[in-house]
């Protein structure tokens, strides 16, 4: 039996080899009407987001043969395309990447910590995890994701010392990985 | 407490987010290249991404929206079928050749640098003279008042005494400094703010140090010299 993940990857994997659009279809289907209530979330304009979220897909179309289940799952590098087309659209900014390959990380073997990817958490393991959260910790969480604020736009915001946001913003993502069974 | 030279989760988890500047993230990005490590957690910190995305309540879509996408790609398509047709007309142009040097290849450059100097090595870059031993390239500058550059100094440079007027991250891509008691090297990240007082970085002897550094806000140079100098330089 093939899981809900691993059914919307082989879509991508057919629209990489066939330009299959029926395969093409379903992803959008699933996925574009979230990233769109995404970018809504983000504070953009409803018309706005529409435009950006098909945007958004065409760059799955076009990057579809770049994607590596290995690597990532697809809601994460959907996420990914849409976080940096949202900065190069809103802000006007590039958002420099980290390599995909591993070509420098092999020059610094000891710290090698791969791990098999078929124990990645599914949404409904992330979302469960942000349940053990405390509310101040979700709010950092929200206000570096849904406002793409800085530690120190954080601190102002909530009127704390930046220390404090900071071991926030690490508690939380400590006690996330923890949940999800990444934590070591 | 966190490792040395290691940057703190909570920057990965604000590049994850998309809440850095293009120029903390071009230096976040480059050291995470360095250590898998944190290239596992950004994984993981950007999973929360992918599922916050994943769990929004979706979206009505405009009902043309589908086909407004195809016709989109179809744009596209027709657009890069031309594209290939004009490379194809023009691609004689051979690559310079590197001249050895014991500076680092542009191939093993952190990827989020290389698009800020056009692929170059660092040896061939314009440098300009910023004081004894030092000089820079200027890759960028912010709206906030950021600048992302690179410093070269010579092995042996004492740089001079400095507060800081906000965050300067410091990522070292070869040779190598000392401040106080800590040692920095290739891949090695320094954060200094204002708590970080009289910052004296002191360059190891040998070859040249070359950084990636992305400052907010003019140093505060101790030296009556440094400060008249310093409108020069632009830092």
């Amino acid at each position: 039996m093939i899981t809900e993940r691993e059914k919307y990857e082989s879509l991508v994997m057919r629209v990489a080899e066939h330009k299959d659009k029926a395969a093409f279809k379903e992803l959008f289907l699933y996925f574009a009407p979230r990233v769109k209530a995404h970018l809504v979330k983000l504070s953009m304009d409803p018309r706005l987001a529409e435009d950006l979220a098909q945007d958004v897909m065409v760059k799955v179309w076009r990057k579809a043969g770049q994607y590596n289940p290995a690597k990532a799952r697809l809601s994460t590098w959907i996420f990914t395309i849409a976080r940096n087309s949202y900065i190069d659209q809103v802000r006007k900014q590039k958002y420099p990447e980290v390599n995909a390959d591993d070509h420098l990380g092999e020059m610094v073997a000891d710290e090698k910590t791969e791990k098999p990817l078929e124990q990645k958490q599914t949404a409904a393991r992330v979302n469960n995890a942000m349940k053990h959260l405390k509310p101040e910790q979700v709010e950092v969480i929200q206000l570096s994701f849904f406002e793409e604020l800085s530690h120190s736009e954080i601190a102002e915001r909530l009127q704390l010392p930046l220390g404090t946001v900071k071991s926030r913003i690490r508690l939380a993502f400590k006690t996330l990985r923890k949940e999800l069974g990444e934590y070591e | 407490m966190k490792p040395h030279g290691l940057i703190g989760d909570e920057w990965l988890v604000s590049y994850a987010a998309g809440s850095l500047g293009e120029a903390h993230a071009c230096v976040v990005a480059a050291h995470i290249d360095y250590h898998p490590a944190l290239k596992s957690k950004l994984r993981d910190a950007e999973d929360i991404g992918g599922a916050l995305l994943e769990v929004s309540e979706p979206d009505s879509l405009q009902s043309d929206s589908f086909d407004a996408v195809m016709a989109k790609i179809t744009a596209f398509e027709e657009d890069m079928f031309g594209a290939v047709h004009m490379d194809t007309e023009q691609k004689d142009t051979v690559p310079p050749i590197v001249v050895g040097t014991d500076i680092l290849p542009a191939s093993s450059l952190p990827s989020s640098l290389s698009q800020y100097i056009a692929d170059k090595d660092l040896n061939s870059l314009k440098w300009r003279r910023m004081g004894p031993g030092m000089s820079q390239v200027r890759l960028w500058d912010g709206p906030k008042g950021e600048k992302l550059w690179l410093l070269k100094a010579r092995g042996g440079t004492e740089m001079p005494v400095h507060d800081h007027n906000g965050l300067e991250m410091t990522l070292v891509l070869q040779g190598g400094y000392q401040v106080g008691a800590s040692h920095y090297t290739p891949g090695m990240i320094e954060l200094a703010d204002t708590d970080t007082k009289d910052h004296h970085p002191v360059i190891d002897e040998g070859e040249d140090c070359i950084c990636l550094v992305v400052t907010e806000a003019p140093i505060k140079l101790h030296s009556f010299i440094g400060r008249l100098v310093q409108p020069f330089i632009g830092l």
